[in-house]
Protein backbone atom coordinates (compact mmCIF):
# COMPACT_ATOMS: atom_id res chain seq x y z
CA UNK A 1 0.00 0.00 0.00
CA UNK A 2 1.47 3.31 -1.06
CA UNK A 3 1.97 6.41 0.90
CA UNK A 4 -0.78 8.56 -1.06
CA UNK A 5 -3.40 5.12 -0.52
CA UNK A 6 -2.89 5.67 2.85
CA UNK A 7 -3.67 9.63 2.69
CA UNK A 8 -6.49 9.08 0.55
CA UNK A 9 -8.08 6.56 3.12
CA UNK A 10 -7.08 9.08 5.97
CA UNK A 11 -9.02 11.42 4.05
CA UNK A 12 -12.26 9.95 2.96
CA UNK A 13 -12.15 8.74 6.94
CA UNK A 14 -12.37 12.44 7.85
CA UNK A 15 -14.33 13.36 5.34
CA UNK A 16 -17.10 10.62 6.36
CA UNK A 17 -16.78 11.79 9.87
CA UNK A 18 -16.89 15.52 9.92
CA UNK A 19 -19.98 14.93 7.60
CA UNK A 20 -21.92 12.51 10.04
CA UNK A 21 -20.92 15.03 12.84
CA UNK A 22 -22.48 17.66 10.99
CA UNK A 23 -25.75 15.81 10.40
CA UNK A 24 -25.64 14.89 14.21
CA UNK A 25 -24.44 17.90 15.91
CA UNK A 26 -27.98 19.50 17.24
CA UNK A 27 -26.69 23.43 16.91
CA UNK A 28 -27.64 24.65 13.39
CA UNK A 29 -24.43 27.12 13.52
CA UNK A 30 -21.81 24.45 14.32
CA UNK A 31 -23.73 22.14 11.74
CA UNK A 32 -22.75 24.73 9.21
CA UNK A 33 -19.92 25.72 10.16
CA UNK A 34 -18.79 21.91 10.24
CA UNK A 35 -20.27 21.86 6.54
CA UNK A 36 -18.14 24.71 4.92
CA UNK A 37 -15.39 22.93 6.36
CA UNK A 38 -16.85 19.71 4.67
CA UNK A 39 -16.75 21.84 0.94
CA UNK A 40 -13.36 22.93 1.73
CA UNK A 41 -12.57 19.04 2.24
CA UNK A 42 -14.52 17.68 -0.65
CA UNK A 43 -12.65 20.47 -2.82
CA UNK A 44 -9.46 18.50 -1.96
CA UNK A 45 -11.05 15.23 -2.65
CA UNK A 46 -12.26 16.33 -5.93
CA UNK A 47 -8.69 17.17 -6.94
CA UNK A 48 -7.36 14.19 -5.89
CA UNK A 49 -10.21 12.02 -8.39
CA UNK A 50 -8.39 14.23 -11.24
CA UNK A 51 -12.09 16.25 -11.36
CA UNK A 52 -10.55 19.57 -11.11
CA UNK A 53 -13.49 21.27 -12.52
CA UNK A 54 -15.79 19.91 -9.71
CA UNK A 55 -13.27 20.64 -7.31
CA UNK A 56 -13.01 24.34 -8.47
CA UNK A 57 -16.87 24.36 -8.53
CA UNK A 58 -16.73 23.30 -5.29
CA UNK A 59 -14.22 25.68 -3.89
CA UNK A 60 -16.38 28.20 -5.53
CA UNK A 61 -19.84 27.59 -3.96
CA UNK A 62 -19.36 25.52 -1.08
CA UNK A 63 -16.17 27.11 0.32
CA UNK A 64 -17.64 30.60 -0.50
CA UNK A 65 -20.87 31.39 -1.44
CA UNK A 66 -22.58 28.28 0.37
CA UNK A 67 -21.17 29.26 3.36
CA UNK A 68 -22.44 32.68 3.43
CA UNK A 69 -26.09 31.28 2.50
CA UNK A 70 -26.10 28.95 5.19
CA UNK A 71 -24.62 31.29 7.96
CA UNK A 72 -26.99 33.76 7.13
CA UNK A 73 -29.77 31.52 7.43
CA UNK A 74 -28.44 29.80 10.43
CA UNK A 75 -28.41 33.28 12.30
CA UNK A 76 -31.79 34.21 10.97
CA UNK A 77 -32.80 30.56 12.67
CA UNK A 78 -31.50 31.68 15.56
CA UNK A 79 -33.14 34.54 16.29
CA UNK A 80 -36.63 32.82 15.92
CA UNK A 81 -35.40 29.62 18.30
CA UNK A 82 -38.91 28.28 18.37
CA UNK A 83 -37.92 26.41 15.41
CA UNK A 84 -35.43 24.07 17.14
CA UNK A 85 -37.58 23.97 20.28
CA UNK A 86 -40.14 22.18 18.61
CA UNK A 87 -38.74 18.53 18.49
CA UNK A 88 -41.16 15.81 16.07
CA UNK A 89 -42.46 13.33 17.76
CA UNK A 90 -41.03 9.59 17.53
CA UNK A 91 -42.70 8.45 14.42
CA UNK A 92 -41.84 10.97 12.59
CA UNK A 93 -38.01 10.45 13.40
CA UNK A 94 -38.23 6.93 12.87
CA UNK A 95 -39.96 7.51 9.53
CA UNK A 96 -37.34 9.79 8.56
CA UNK A 97 -34.11 7.40 9.61
CA UNK A 98 -36.27 4.59 7.77
CA UNK A 99 -36.55 6.29 4.75
CA UNK A 100 -33.21 7.99 4.87
CA UNK A 101 -31.73 4.11 5.11
CA UNK A 102 -33.58 3.39 1.86
CA UNK A 103 -32.30 5.93 -0.11
CA UNK A 104 -28.67 5.06 0.91
CA UNK A 105 -29.24 1.59 0.37
CA UNK A 106 -30.95 2.10 -3.11
CA UNK A 107 -27.97 4.12 -4.04
CA UNK A 108 -25.64 1.93 -2.60
CA UNK A 109 -27.18 -0.74 -4.48
CA UNK A 110 -27.21 0.94 -7.98
CA UNK A 111 -23.75 1.78 -7.33
CA UNK A 112 -22.63 -1.68 -6.66
CA UNK A 113 -24.85 -3.28 -9.35
CA UNK A 114 -22.90 -1.09 -12.25
CA UNK A 115 -21.60 -2.72 -15.12
CA UNK A 116 -17.91 -3.04 -15.00
CA UNK A 117 -16.53 -1.38 -16.89
CA UNK A 118 -19.06 1.54 -16.22
CA UNK A 119 -21.17 2.73 -19.64
CA UNK A 120 -19.37 5.76 -20.23
CA UNK A 121 -19.30 8.47 -23.35
CA UNK A 122 -16.17 10.35 -22.02
CA UNK A 123 -14.05 8.62 -24.99
CA UNK A 124 -16.38 9.95 -27.53
CA UNK A 125 -15.98 13.33 -26.35
CA UNK A 126 -12.27 13.73 -26.15
CA UNK A 127 -12.59 12.18 -29.89
CA UNK A 128 -14.46 14.63 -31.01
CA UNK A 129 -13.21 17.66 -29.31
CA UNK A 130 -11.51 18.86 -32.55
CA UNK A 131 -15.31 19.95 -33.72
CA UNK A 132 -14.97 22.85 -31.35
CA UNK A 133 -11.61 23.79 -31.24
CA UNK A 134 -11.49 23.58 -27.47
CA UNK A 135 -9.54 21.28 -25.75
CA UNK A 136 -11.32 21.34 -22.38
CA UNK A 137 -13.68 18.03 -22.45
CA UNK A 138 -15.76 19.13 -19.70
CA UNK A 139 -15.99 22.81 -21.69
CA UNK A 140 -17.39 20.65 -24.30
CA UNK A 141 -19.54 18.78 -23.07
CA UNK A 142 -21.39 21.92 -21.42
CA UNK A 143 -21.23 24.07 -24.01
CA UNK A 144 -21.23 21.88 -27.54
CA UNK A 145 -22.51 18.47 -27.05
CA UNK A 146 -24.96 19.14 -24.38
CA UNK A 147 -25.50 22.77 -24.68
CA UNK A 148 -29.40 22.21 -24.28
CA UNK A 149 -28.62 20.97 -20.66
CA UNK A 150 -26.56 23.81 -19.74
CA UNK A 151 -29.31 26.52 -21.41
CA UNK A 152 -31.72 25.01 -19.49
CA UNK A 153 -29.81 25.33 -16.64
CA UNK A 154 -29.43 28.99 -16.68
CA UNK A 155 -33.63 29.15 -17.15
CA UNK A 156 -33.95 27.58 -13.97
CA UNK A 157 -31.44 30.32 -12.58
CA UNK A 158 -33.77 32.89 -13.76
CA UNK A 159 -36.59 30.76 -12.28
CA UNK A 160 -34.70 30.56 -8.94
CA UNK A 161 -34.04 33.91 -8.69
CA UNK A 162 -37.92 34.92 -9.69
CA UNK A 163 -38.94 32.52 -6.59
CA UNK A 164 -36.68 34.67 -4.29
CA UNK A 165 -38.16 37.61 -5.60
CA UNK A 166 -41.80 36.46 -5.31
CA UNK A 167 -41.27 36.52 -1.33
CA UNK A 168 -41.06 41.04 -1.24
CA UNK A 169 -43.62 41.81 0.73
CA UNK A 170 -46.10 44.40 -2.06
CA UNK A 171 -44.90 47.50 -0.22
CA UNK A 172 -41.20 46.77 -1.16
CA UNK A 173 -41.94 45.37 -4.40
CA UNK A 174 -39.28 46.70 -7.37
CA UNK A 175 -37.34 48.06 -4.41
CA UNK A 176 -33.43 47.21 -3.16
CA UNK A 177 -32.73 43.62 -2.44
CA UNK A 178 -31.72 43.18 1.43
CA UNK A 179 -30.71 45.04 4.82
CA UNK A 180 -28.33 48.33 3.79
CA UNK A 181 -25.15 47.23 5.14
CA UNK A 182 -22.91 49.99 7.34
CA UNK A 183 -19.03 49.44 8.21
CA UNK A 184 -17.19 51.56 9.73
CA UNK A 185 -15.32 53.21 6.20
CA UNK A 186 -11.77 52.86 7.73
CA UNK A 187 -12.28 49.40 9.08
CA UNK A 188 -10.46 46.35 8.32
CA UNK A 189 -14.04 44.79 5.90
CA UNK A 190 -13.82 48.31 4.26
CA UNK A 191 -9.98 48.07 3.68
CA UNK A 192 -10.85 44.13 2.67
CA UNK A 193 -13.23 45.15 0.49
CA UNK A 194 -11.16 47.84 -1.67
CA UNK A 195 -8.19 45.31 -1.65
CA UNK A 196 -9.57 41.84 -2.73
CA UNK A 197 -12.15 42.65 -5.60
CA UNK A 198 -9.72 43.59 -8.21
CA UNK A 199 -8.12 40.13 -7.82
CA UNK A 200 -10.97 38.72 -7.39
CA UNK A 201 -12.38 40.23 -11.09
CA UNK A 202 -8.69 39.39 -12.61
CA UNK A 203 -9.13 35.69 -11.23
CA UNK A 204 -12.72 35.53 -12.44
CA UNK A 205 -11.86 36.44 -15.55
CA UNK A 206 -9.35 34.12 -15.88
CA UNK A 207 -11.16 31.27 -14.65
CA UNK A 208 -13.61 32.21 -17.46
CA UNK A 209 -10.63 32.20 -20.31
CA UNK A 210 -8.42 29.21 -19.21
CA UNK A 211 -11.95 27.21 -19.05
CA UNK A 212 -11.88 26.80 -22.88
CA UNK A 213 -8.32 24.55 -22.80
CA UNK A 214 -7.84 23.87 -18.72
CA UNK A 215 -10.34 23.26 -15.99
CA UNK A 216 -12.57 26.19 -15.28
CA UNK A 217 -15.67 28.28 -16.76
CA UNK A 218 -18.49 30.34 -16.90
CA UNK A 219 -19.98 29.12 -13.64
CA UNK A 220 -16.57 29.06 -11.30
CA UNK A 221 -15.74 32.54 -12.59
CA UNK A 222 -19.49 34.22 -12.35
CA UNK A 223 -19.18 32.40 -8.77
CA UNK A 224 -16.29 34.35 -8.34
CA UNK A 225 -17.38 37.74 -9.70
CA UNK A 226 -20.53 37.58 -7.73
CA UNK A 227 -18.34 36.57 -4.33
CA UNK A 228 -16.43 40.16 -5.10
CA UNK A 229 -20.03 41.99 -5.89
CA UNK A 230 -21.44 40.91 -2.36
CA UNK A 231 -18.29 41.50 -0.87
CA UNK A 232 -18.71 45.25 -1.93
CA UNK A 233 -22.47 45.31 -0.62
CA UNK A 234 -21.69 43.72 2.62
CA UNK A 235 -18.75 46.38 3.22
CA UNK A 236 -21.25 48.63 2.23
CA UNK A 237 -19.28 50.52 -0.19
CA UNK A 238 -21.74 50.03 -2.99
CA UNK A 239 -25.90 48.98 -2.36
CA UNK A 240 -27.69 46.53 -3.89
CA UNK A 241 -29.70 48.08 -6.77
CA UNK A 242 -33.37 47.78 -7.22
CA UNK A 243 -35.09 45.15 -8.93
CA UNK A 244 -36.90 46.86 -11.42
CA UNK A 245 -33.68 48.50 -13.14
CA UNK A 246 -34.01 47.58 -16.85
CA UNK A 247 -29.87 47.14 -17.13
CA UNK A 248 -30.33 44.60 -14.18
CA UNK A 249 -33.04 42.66 -15.85
CA UNK A 250 -31.52 42.64 -19.03
CA UNK A 251 -28.22 40.76 -17.77
CA UNK A 252 -30.12 38.70 -15.87
CA UNK A 253 -31.91 37.01 -19.12
CA UNK A 254 -28.64 38.09 -21.66
CA UNK A 255 -26.57 34.59 -21.19
CA UNK A 256 -29.99 32.84 -21.62
CA UNK A 257 -31.52 34.91 -24.53
CA UNK A 258 -27.72 35.10 -26.13
CA UNK A 259 -27.89 30.65 -25.87
CA UNK A 260 -31.72 30.63 -26.97
CA UNK A 261 -30.75 32.65 -30.62
CA UNK A 262 -28.09 30.81 -31.40
CA UNK A 263 -29.55 27.85 -30.87
CA UNK A 264 -32.51 28.70 -32.70
CA UNK A 265 -30.08 30.35 -35.84
CA UNK A 266 -28.66 27.03 -35.82
CA UNK A 267 -32.17 25.38 -36.40
CA UNK A 268 -32.55 27.75 -39.29
CA UNK A 269 -29.49 27.68 -40.78
CA UNK A 270 -27.55 24.74 -39.57
CA UNK A 271 -28.18 21.10 -38.83
CA UNK A 272 -30.03 21.40 -35.90
CA UNK A 273 -30.74 23.23 -32.42
CA UNK A 274 -28.08 24.77 -30.83
CA UNK A 275 -25.60 23.55 -33.99
CA UNK A 276 -22.87 25.56 -34.04
CA UNK A 277 -20.90 25.73 -37.81
CA UNK A 278 -17.15 24.17 -36.81
CA UNK A 279 -15.44 27.29 -38.42
CA UNK A 280 -17.69 29.92 -35.95
CA UNK A 281 -17.79 27.17 -32.57
CA UNK A 282 -15.05 29.01 -30.87
CA UNK A 283 -16.34 32.36 -31.28
CA UNK A 284 -20.19 31.27 -30.58
CA UNK A 285 -19.19 29.68 -27.16
CA UNK A 286 -17.06 32.19 -25.96
CA UNK A 287 -19.45 35.18 -26.94
CA UNK A 288 -22.28 32.74 -24.70
CA UNK A 289 -19.85 32.27 -22.25
CA UNK A 290 -19.27 36.08 -21.91
CA UNK A 291 -22.77 36.65 -21.61
CA UNK A 292 -23.20 33.56 -18.97
CA UNK A 293 -20.64 35.42 -17.04
CA UNK A 294 -22.57 37.79 -16.28
CA UNK A 295 -25.82 36.48 -15.69
CA UNK A 296 -24.60 34.11 -13.47
CA UNK A 297 -22.60 36.40 -11.12
CA UNK A 298 -25.60 38.88 -11.26
CA UNK A 299 -28.44 35.84 -10.30
CA UNK A 300 -25.41 34.44 -7.82
CA UNK A 301 -25.69 37.93 -6.12
CA UNK A 302 -29.05 38.77 -5.87
CA UNK A 303 -29.88 35.32 -4.93
CA UNK A 304 -27.65 35.60 -1.75
CA UNK A 305 -28.68 39.56 -1.51
CA UNK A 306 -32.73 38.13 -0.75
CA UNK A 307 -36.13 39.44 -1.32
CA UNK A 308 -36.34 43.20 -1.85
CA UNK A 309 -37.39 44.39 0.94
CA UNK A 310 -36.82 47.96 0.86
CA UNK A 311 -39.36 50.21 -1.33
CA UNK A 312 -37.16 51.88 -4.08
CA UNK A 313 -39.13 55.39 -3.56
CA UNK A 314 -37.82 56.92 -0.43
CA UNK B 1 11.83 15.34 -3.47
CA UNK B 2 8.54 14.06 -3.91
CA UNK B 3 8.95 11.91 -0.92
CA UNK B 4 9.75 15.44 0.87
CA UNK B 5 6.64 17.13 -1.00
CA UNK B 6 4.75 13.81 -0.04
CA UNK B 7 5.64 14.03 3.52
CA UNK B 8 4.53 18.05 4.08
CA UNK B 9 0.94 16.71 2.21
CA UNK B 10 0.68 14.01 5.33
CA UNK B 11 2.43 16.82 7.84
CA UNK B 12 -0.49 19.57 6.16
CA UNK B 13 -3.64 16.73 6.47
CA UNK B 14 -2.85 16.23 10.04
CA UNK B 15 -2.60 19.64 11.03
CA UNK B 16 -6.20 20.00 9.09
CA UNK B 17 -7.35 16.66 11.28
CA UNK B 18 -6.26 18.86 14.23
CA UNK B 19 -8.18 22.06 13.34
CA UNK B 20 -11.53 19.30 12.90
CA UNK B 21 -11.05 18.36 16.52
CA UNK B 22 -11.13 22.08 17.04
CA UNK B 23 -14.58 22.36 15.38
CA UNK B 24 -15.80 19.59 17.07
CA UNK B 25 -15.05 20.35 20.53
CA UNK B 26 -15.68 24.66 19.98
CA UNK B 27 -16.72 25.76 22.39
CA UNK B 28 -18.10 28.84 21.05
CA UNK B 29 -18.59 29.68 18.19
CA UNK B 30 -16.51 32.24 17.14
CA UNK B 31 -13.44 29.09 18.19
CA UNK B 32 -15.38 26.86 15.60
CA UNK B 33 -14.88 29.54 12.88
CA UNK B 34 -11.57 30.03 13.45
CA UNK B 35 -10.63 26.52 13.10
CA UNK B 36 -12.93 26.86 9.49
CA UNK B 37 -10.52 29.20 8.89
CA UNK B 38 -7.41 27.11 9.68
CA UNK B 39 -8.29 24.22 7.68
CA UNK B 40 -8.90 26.55 4.46
CA UNK B 41 -5.04 28.13 4.85
CA UNK B 42 -4.36 24.32 5.49
CA UNK B 43 -6.81 23.18 2.56
CA UNK B 44 -5.16 26.08 0.21
CA UNK B 45 -1.30 24.30 1.32
CA UNK B 46 -2.45 20.89 0.30
CA UNK B 47 -4.07 21.71 -2.61
CA UNK B 48 -1.05 23.39 -3.88
CA UNK B 49 1.07 20.50 -2.55
CA UNK B 50 -0.89 18.01 -4.21
CA UNK B 51 -1.16 19.86 -7.39
CA UNK B 52 2.99 19.70 -7.20
CA UNK B 53 3.25 16.07 -6.68
CA UNK B 54 0.50 14.35 -8.76
CA UNK B 55 1.37 17.24 -11.70
CA UNK B 56 -2.18 18.91 -11.92
CA UNK B 57 -1.10 22.17 -12.75
CA UNK B 58 -5.04 23.18 -12.43
CA UNK B 59 -5.31 22.62 -8.61
CA UNK B 60 -3.61 25.93 -8.40
CA UNK B 61 -6.46 27.45 -9.90
CA UNK B 62 -8.38 25.38 -7.17
CA UNK B 63 -5.76 26.93 -4.41
CA UNK B 64 -6.78 30.77 -5.86
CA UNK B 65 -10.36 29.99 -5.55
CA UNK B 66 -10.22 29.13 -2.36
CA UNK B 67 -7.77 31.73 -1.05
CA UNK B 68 -10.12 34.39 -2.70
CA UNK B 69 -13.01 32.76 -1.00
CA UNK B 70 -11.90 31.50 2.47
CA UNK B 71 -12.19 34.61 4.32
CA UNK B 72 -16.42 34.54 2.93
CA UNK B 73 -17.54 32.61 5.35
CA UNK B 74 -15.94 34.35 8.64
CA UNK B 75 -17.18 37.63 6.94
CA UNK B 76 -20.77 36.65 7.30
CA UNK B 77 -19.97 35.24 10.41
CA UNK B 78 -19.08 38.57 11.67
CA UNK B 79 -22.08 39.94 9.96
CA UNK B 80 -25.01 38.13 10.83
CA UNK B 81 -23.27 35.38 13.71
CA UNK B 82 -21.82 38.09 16.11
CA UNK B 83 -24.33 41.27 16.58
CA UNK B 84 -26.15 38.55 19.12
CA UNK B 85 -23.36 38.73 21.34
CA UNK B 86 -21.50 42.31 20.79
CA UNK B 87 -24.16 45.14 21.84
CA UNK B 88 -22.90 47.14 19.13
CA UNK B 89 -24.00 50.38 17.69
CA UNK B 90 -23.93 49.24 14.22
CA UNK B 91 -24.87 45.94 14.88
CA UNK B 92 -28.09 47.39 16.24
CA UNK B 93 -29.05 49.41 13.21
CA UNK B 94 -28.33 47.51 10.29
CA UNK B 95 -30.86 44.51 11.56
CA UNK B 96 -33.87 43.67 9.57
Amino acid sequence: MSIATVFEIVLAAVVLGLGIWTIVVRETFSATVGFVAYGLLVALIWVRLDAVDVALTEAAIGGGLGGVLLLGAAARLRDADVMAAETPGKVVRASAAALSVLTTAALAGAVLLLPDPAPTLAPAAVANAWATGLSNSVTNVLMAFRAMDTMLEKVVLLLAIIGVWSLAPDSAWGGRPGPRHQADPDGVLAFLARLLPPVGIVVGIYILWTGADHPGGAFQGGAILASMWLLTIIAGLADTPPVSRRWLRFILVAGPCLFLVVGLVGLLFGAAFLSYPPALAKPLILGIEVAMILTIAATLGLLLAGAPERSAKP
Amino acid sequence: MTEFLTAAVGFVLAMLALGLVSILRGPGDADRMMATQLIGTGGIAALLLLGTVADVPAAIDVALTLALLATFASIAFVKKGLPRFEADGTASTEGE
